[in-house]
Protein backbone atom coordinates (compact mmCIF):
# COMPACT_ATOMS: atom_id res chain seq x y z
CA UNK A 1 0.00 0.00 0.00
CA UNK A 2 1.29 3.56 -1.00
CA UNK A 3 1.29 6.72 1.25
CA UNK A 4 -1.56 7.77 -0.51
CA UNK A 5 -3.37 4.49 -0.61
CA UNK A 6 -2.97 4.59 3.28
CA UNK A 7 -3.90 8.14 3.59
CA UNK A 8 -6.89 7.50 1.83
CA UNK A 9 -8.10 4.33 4.10
CA UNK A 10 -7.51 6.43 7.18
CA UNK A 11 -10.10 9.02 5.46
CA UNK A 12 -12.32 6.39 5.04
CA UNK A 13 -12.29 5.12 8.48
CA UNK A 14 -12.61 8.63 9.65
CA UNK A 15 -15.13 10.21 7.39
CA UNK A 16 -17.59 6.94 8.28
CA UNK A 17 -16.95 6.42 11.85
CA UNK A 18 -15.71 3.19 11.47
CA UNK A 19 -14.97 1.73 14.66
CA UNK A 20 -12.82 -1.04 15.14
CA UNK A 21 -11.60 -1.07 11.59
CA UNK A 22 -8.26 -0.55 10.54
CA UNK A 23 -5.81 0.44 7.57
CA UNK A 24 -4.93 -2.64 6.83
CA UNK A 25 -8.29 -4.05 7.01
CA UNK A 26 -9.05 -2.42 3.53
CA UNK A 27 -6.26 -3.57 1.19
CA UNK A 28 -6.20 -1.14 -2.25
CA UNK A 29 -8.52 -3.79 -3.97
CA UNK A 30 -10.68 -4.97 -1.38
CA UNK A 31 -14.49 -3.64 -2.58
CA UNK A 32 -15.88 -0.69 -0.68
CA UNK A 33 -19.38 -0.88 -1.64
CA UNK A 34 -21.68 -3.93 -1.27
CA UNK A 35 -19.66 -7.22 -0.68
CA UNK A 36 -16.48 -6.07 0.70
CA UNK A 37 -16.43 -3.23 3.27
CA UNK A 38 -19.95 -2.98 2.66
CA UNK A 39 -20.35 1.00 2.10
CA UNK A 40 -23.51 2.43 0.48
CA UNK A 41 -25.03 5.43 -1.26
CA UNK A 42 -24.71 8.10 1.24
CA UNK A 43 -21.07 6.92 2.42
CA UNK A 44 -20.56 7.32 -0.99
CA UNK A 45 -21.61 11.40 -1.11
CA UNK A 46 -19.88 11.39 2.27
CA UNK A 47 -16.38 10.24 0.80
CA UNK A 48 -16.91 12.17 -1.91
CA UNK A 49 -16.97 15.68 -0.37
CA UNK A 50 -14.03 14.67 2.32
CA UNK A 51 -12.15 13.43 -0.39
CA UNK A 52 -12.58 16.56 -2.41
CA UNK A 53 -12.09 18.68 1.09
CA UNK A 54 -8.83 16.89 2.00
CA UNK A 55 -7.46 16.59 -1.69
CA UNK A 56 -8.97 19.81 -3.08
CA UNK A 57 -10.54 18.35 -6.39
CA UNK A 58 -13.61 18.84 -7.32
CA UNK A 59 -15.65 15.21 -8.24
CA UNK A 60 -18.74 16.09 -10.62
CA UNK A 61 -22.03 14.31 -9.09
CA UNK A 62 -22.86 13.08 -12.55
CA UNK A 63 -19.92 12.09 -13.81
CA UNK A 64 -20.12 8.19 -15.50
CA UNK A 65 -16.90 7.48 -14.30
CA UNK A 66 -17.56 8.35 -10.63
CA UNK A 67 -18.83 4.60 -9.89
CA UNK A 68 -15.58 3.70 -11.61
CA UNK A 69 -13.50 5.82 -9.28
CA UNK A 70 -15.09 4.59 -6.18
CA UNK A 71 -14.99 1.04 -6.79
CA UNK A 72 -11.27 -0.23 -4.08
CA UNK A 73 -8.89 2.41 -2.28
CA UNK A 74 -6.63 1.67 -5.44
CA UNK A 75 -8.88 2.98 -7.71
CA UNK A 76 -9.67 6.42 -5.59
CA UNK A 77 -5.90 7.00 -5.41
CA UNK A 78 -5.16 6.65 -8.95
CA UNK A 79 -8.41 9.20 -9.13
CA UNK A 80 -7.07 11.57 -6.28
CA UNK A 81 -3.53 11.33 -8.27
CA UNK A 82 -4.72 12.23 -11.56
CA UNK A 83 -6.73 15.20 -10.37
CA UNK A 84 -4.04 16.75 -8.68
CA UNK A 85 -1.98 16.02 -11.11
CA UNK A 86 -4.26 17.58 -13.81
CA UNK A 87 -4.41 20.50 -11.74
CA UNK A 88 -0.15 21.09 -11.21
CA UNK A 89 0.39 20.71 -15.05
CA UNK B 1 -56.04 7.02 31.22
CA UNK B 2 -54.73 3.68 32.82
CA UNK B 3 -51.73 1.56 31.49
CA UNK B 4 -49.03 -0.57 32.96
CA UNK B 5 -45.21 0.16 33.30
CA UNK B 6 -43.89 -3.47 32.68
CA UNK B 7 -40.72 -2.45 32.24
CA UNK B 8 -37.83 0.21 32.80
CA UNK B 9 -34.63 0.37 30.81
CA UNK B 10 -32.55 4.00 31.54
CA UNK B 11 -29.27 5.70 30.38
CA UNK B 12 -27.50 8.34 32.01
CA UNK B 13 -23.32 9.15 32.42
CA UNK B 14 -22.43 6.91 34.71
CA UNK B 15 -25.76 5.41 35.59
CA UNK B 16 -25.68 1.95 33.70
CA UNK B 17 -27.74 -0.60 36.21
CA UNK B 18 -30.85 -0.80 38.63
CA UNK B 19 -28.72 -0.75 41.44
CA UNK B 20 -27.29 2.85 40.14
CA UNK B 21 -30.18 4.06 39.43
CA UNK B 22 -31.69 2.82 43.07
CA UNK B 23 -28.89 5.31 44.53
CA UNK B 24 -29.59 8.14 42.39
CA UNK B 25 -33.24 7.74 42.99
CA UNK B 26 -32.72 8.20 46.36
CA UNK B 27 -30.19 10.92 46.68
CA UNK B 28 -30.60 12.54 42.96
CA UNK B 29 -27.99 14.60 41.65
CA UNK B 30 -27.20 16.69 38.58
CA UNK B 31 -24.45 13.87 37.22
CA UNK B 32 -21.28 15.03 35.47
CA UNK B 33 -21.96 14.94 31.67
CA UNK B 34 -18.63 14.41 29.69
CA UNK B 35 -19.88 12.93 26.90
CA UNK B 36 -19.96 9.36 27.55
CA UNK B 37 -21.88 6.93 25.49
CA UNK B 38 -23.50 3.84 25.71
CA UNK B 39 -21.22 1.22 23.69
CA UNK B 40 -24.07 -0.62 21.80
CA UNK B 41 -21.65 -3.77 21.23
CA UNK B 42 -24.82 -5.77 20.14
CA UNK B 43 -24.70 -4.04 17.27
CA UNK B 44 -21.76 -4.67 14.95
CA UNK B 45 -19.59 -1.50 14.05
CA UNK B 46 -20.64 -1.27 10.28
CA UNK B 47 -24.43 -0.92 11.94
CA UNK B 48 -23.03 1.71 14.64
CA UNK B 49 -21.51 3.94 12.25
CA UNK B 50 -24.75 6.70 11.83
CA UNK B 51 -25.53 6.46 15.46
CA UNK B 52 -25.19 9.59 17.35
CA UNK B 53 -24.94 10.21 20.60
CA UNK B 54 -28.75 10.38 21.41
CA UNK B 55 -29.48 7.66 19.34
CA UNK B 56 -27.15 5.09 20.93
CA UNK B 57 -28.47 5.96 24.23
CA UNK B 58 -31.94 5.28 22.99
CA UNK B 59 -31.01 2.09 21.50
CA UNK B 60 -29.70 0.98 24.67
CA UNK B 61 -31.95 2.05 26.58
CA UNK B 62 -34.57 0.13 24.32
CA UNK B 63 -33.17 -2.82 22.73
CA UNK B 64 -33.92 -5.48 25.70
CA UNK B 65 -37.49 -3.81 26.49
CA UNK B 66 -38.36 -5.85 23.08
CA UNK B 67 -37.89 -9.13 22.37
CA UNK B 68 -36.12 -10.52 19.42
CA UNK B 69 -39.89 -11.94 17.29
CA UNK B 70 -42.03 -8.83 18.83
CA UNK B 71 -43.06 -6.01 16.54
CA UNK B 72 -43.81 -3.50 18.87
CA UNK B 73 -45.11 0.54 18.33
CA UNK B 74 -42.55 2.97 19.15
CA UNK B 75 -43.22 6.56 20.67
CA UNK B 76 -39.79 8.20 20.93
CA UNK B 77 -39.78 11.77 22.70
CA UNK B 78 -37.48 14.42 23.16
CA UNK B 79 -38.53 17.80 23.82
CA UNK B 80 -34.62 19.45 22.20
CA UNK B 81 -33.77 16.69 19.75
CA UNK B 82 -30.26 15.96 18.53
CA UNK B 83 -28.96 19.75 19.46
CA UNK B 84 -25.13 18.71 18.69
CA UNK B 85 -26.35 17.48 15.23
CA UNK B 86 -28.48 20.63 15.02
CA UNK B 87 -25.38 23.40 15.85
CA UNK B 88 -22.68 21.04 13.69
CA UNK B 89 -24.55 22.04 10.61
CA UNK B 90 -25.78 25.39 11.38
CA UNK B 91 -22.27 26.26 12.08
CA UNK B 92 -21.18 24.54 8.38
CA UNK B 93 -24.10 26.96 7.18
CA UNK B 94 -22.30 29.85 8.64
CA UNK B 95 -18.73 28.84 7.32
CA UNK B 96 -19.91 28.89 4.06
CA UNK B 97 -19.34 24.92 4.08
CA UNK B 98 -21.13 22.24 2.08
CA UNK B 99 -23.47 20.12 4.66
CA UNK B 100 -22.40 16.51 5.04
CA UNK B 101 -24.83 14.20 3.85
CA UNK B 102 -24.93 11.96 6.70
CA UNK B 103 -25.90 14.61 9.19
CA UNK B 104 -28.47 16.61 6.73
CA UNK B 105 -30.02 13.36 5.77
CA UNK B 106 -30.43 12.52 10.04
CA UNK B 107 -31.31 15.75 11.07
CA UNK B 108 -34.97 14.80 11.11
CA UNK B 109 -36.59 14.24 14.84
CA UNK B 110 -37.87 10.97 13.44
CA UNK B 111 -34.12 10.00 12.58
CA UNK B 112 -33.68 8.00 15.40
CA UNK B 113 -37.57 5.69 15.61
CA UNK B 114 -36.13 5.39 11.36
CA UNK B 115 -33.25 3.99 12.87
CA UNK B 116 -34.81 1.59 15.64
CA UNK B 117 -37.31 0.27 12.90
CA UNK B 118 -33.96 -0.89 10.22
CA UNK B 119 -32.12 -1.95 13.21
CA UNK B 120 -34.51 -4.22 15.14
CA UNK B 121 -36.90 -4.87 11.47
CA UNK B 122 -39.74 -3.35 13.05
CA UNK B 123 -42.63 -2.56 10.60
CA UNK B 124 -45.17 -1.05 12.62
CA UNK B 125 -46.10 2.51 13.91
CA UNK B 126 -43.47 4.49 15.20
CA UNK B 127 -43.94 8.68 16.22
CA UNK B 128 -41.52 11.09 17.02
CA UNK B 129 -42.65 13.71 19.76
CA UNK B 130 -41.42 16.87 20.69
CA UNK B 131 -43.25 19.22 23.21
CA UNK B 132 -42.15 21.11 26.40
CA UNK B 133 -41.19 20.35 29.73
CA UNK B 134 -43.98 17.63 29.75
CA UNK B 135 -43.26 15.89 26.63
CA UNK B 136 -43.03 12.24 28.82
CA UNK B 137 -46.69 12.74 29.22
CA UNK B 138 -47.08 13.57 26.02
CA UNK B 139 -45.93 10.18 25.03
CA UNK B 140 -47.61 8.34 27.34
CA UNK B 141 -50.67 9.85 26.03
CA UNK B 142 -49.84 8.62 22.86
CA UNK B 143 -48.84 5.56 24.13
CA UNK B 144 -52.22 5.07 25.76
CA UNK B 145 -53.73 5.98 22.78
CA UNK B 146 -51.75 2.29 20.91
CA UNK B 147 -52.94 0.68 23.62
CA UNK B 148 -55.97 1.24 22.70
CA UNK B 149 -56.05 0.45 19.12
CA UNK B 150 -55.17 -2.78 20.47
CA UNK B 151 -51.36 -2.82 20.36
CA UNK B 152 -50.34 -5.42 22.95
CA UNK B 153 -47.62 -2.77 24.68
CA UNK B 154 -45.61 0.13 23.06
CA UNK B 155 -42.17 0.81 23.71
CA UNK B 156 -41.63 4.86 24.69
CA UNK B 157 -38.42 6.20 24.88
CA UNK B 158 -37.71 9.80 26.24
CA UNK B 159 -34.43 11.26 25.53
CA UNK B 160 -32.61 14.40 25.73
CA UNK B 161 -28.74 15.32 25.56
CA UNK B 162 -26.76 18.26 26.69
CA UNK B 163 -27.32 20.85 24.33
CA UNK B 164 -23.96 22.57 23.11
CA UNK B 165 -22.84 25.63 25.34
CA UNK B 166 -23.96 27.55 22.82
CA UNK B 167 -27.77 26.99 24.02
CA UNK B 168 -26.46 27.83 28.19
CA UNK B 169 -29.63 30.06 28.74
CA UNK B 170 -32.51 28.46 26.17
CA UNK B 171 -32.39 25.47 27.15
CA UNK B 172 -31.98 24.74 30.79
CA UNK B 173 -34.09 21.57 31.57
CA UNK B 174 -31.30 19.22 30.51
CA UNK B 175 -29.43 18.48 33.65
CA UNK B 176 -27.71 15.97 32.33
CA UNK B 177 -28.01 13.32 28.92
CA UNK B 178 -30.44 10.70 29.57
CA UNK B 179 -32.46 8.23 28.10
CA UNK B 180 -35.84 6.65 29.64
CA UNK B 181 -37.04 3.64 28.01
CA UNK B 182 -40.47 1.94 29.09
CA UNK B 183 -42.38 -1.22 28.15
CA UNK B 184 -46.00 -0.11 29.00
CA UNK B 185 -48.54 -2.22 28.64
CA UNK B 186 -52.65 -2.14 28.73
CA UNK B 187 -53.80 -2.48 31.87
CA UNK B 188 -56.14 -5.79 31.58
CA UNK B 189 -54.00 -7.51 28.84
CA UNK B 190 -51.47 -9.25 31.56
CA UNK B 191 -54.06 -10.00 34.93
CA UNK B 192 -50.93 -12.09 36.15
CA UNK B 193 -49.03 -8.92 36.68
CA UNK B 194 -47.93 -7.39 39.68
CA UNK B 195 -50.57 -5.30 40.77
CA UNK B 196 -47.96 -1.92 41.73
CA UNK B 197 -47.14 -1.46 37.87
CA UNK B 198 -50.58 0.26 36.80
CA UNK B 199 -50.56 3.91 36.72
CA UNK B 200 -53.13 6.80 36.22
CA UNK B 201 -52.34 9.26 34.84
CA UNK B 202 -54.99 12.16 34.70
CA UNK B 203 -54.77 15.79 32.75
CA UNK B 204 -56.61 18.72 34.24
CA UNK B 205 -56.09 22.48 34.11
CA UNK B 206 -53.32 24.73 36.07
CA UNK B 207 -54.56 27.62 37.57
CA UNK B 208 -52.04 30.78 38.22
CA UNK B 209 -48.67 30.32 38.18
CA UNK B 210 -46.79 27.39 36.40
CA UNK B 211 -44.25 25.13 38.63
CA UNK B 212 -41.84 22.92 37.42
CA UNK B 213 -41.24 20.05 38.79
CA UNK B 214 -37.59 19.90 40.27
CA UNK B 215 -35.98 16.92 37.51
CA UNK B 216 -37.19 16.22 34.39
CA UNK B 217 -40.38 14.86 34.34
CA UNK B 218 -39.25 11.41 33.17
CA UNK B 219 -36.01 11.36 35.37
CA UNK B 220 -39.06 12.18 38.47
CA UNK B 221 -40.95 9.51 37.60
CA UNK B 222 -37.93 6.92 37.25
CA UNK B 223 -37.10 8.48 40.84
CA UNK B 224 -40.77 7.85 41.71
CA UNK B 225 -40.68 4.09 40.26
CA UNK B 226 -37.77 3.21 42.21
CA UNK B 227 -38.49 4.81 45.55
CA UNK B 228 -41.91 3.21 45.72
CA UNK B 229 -43.86 6.16 45.67
CA UNK B 230 -47.58 6.58 45.20
CA UNK B 231 -48.04 9.83 43.44
CA UNK B 232 -46.74 12.27 41.53
CA UNK B 233 -47.70 15.53 39.93
CA UNK B 234 -45.89 17.74 37.43
CA UNK B 235 -47.47 21.48 36.70
CA UNK B 236 -46.17 22.80 33.01
CA UNK B 237 -47.91 26.24 31.77
CA UNK B 238 -51.98 25.47 31.80
CA UNK B 239 -51.45 21.41 32.21
CA UNK B 240 -51.52 19.63 35.49
CA UNK B 241 -50.66 15.85 35.08
CA UNK B 242 -51.32 14.02 38.27
CA UNK B 243 -49.48 10.28 38.47
CA UNK B 244 -50.86 7.39 40.79
CA UNK B 245 -49.66 4.26 41.43
CA UNK B 246 -53.24 1.72 41.21
CA UNK B 247 -53.02 -0.93 43.82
Amino acid sequence: MNALQQDIAQLIIDTLNLEDVTVDDIPPDLPLFGEGLGLDSVDALELALALQKRYDIRIASDSKDARQHFTTVATLAAFVQAQQDACAS
Amino acid sequence: MKFRIDQLHAWAPGLNTDEAWQAWAHHPVRLPDNGEQPGCEFLPPMQRRRLSRLARMTMHAAWPLCGEQEQLPFVFASRHGETPRTFALLSEVADGQPLSPTQFGLSVHNAIAGQWSILRGQHGESVALAGEADTFEHAMVEAAALLGEGAPAVLVVIAEERPPSAYDGWIDDVPFSYAVALRVGGIDSNPAAPADQGWELCLEPQQGTSTTATWPHALDFVRALHGGEDRLEHAWKTRRWTWHRIR
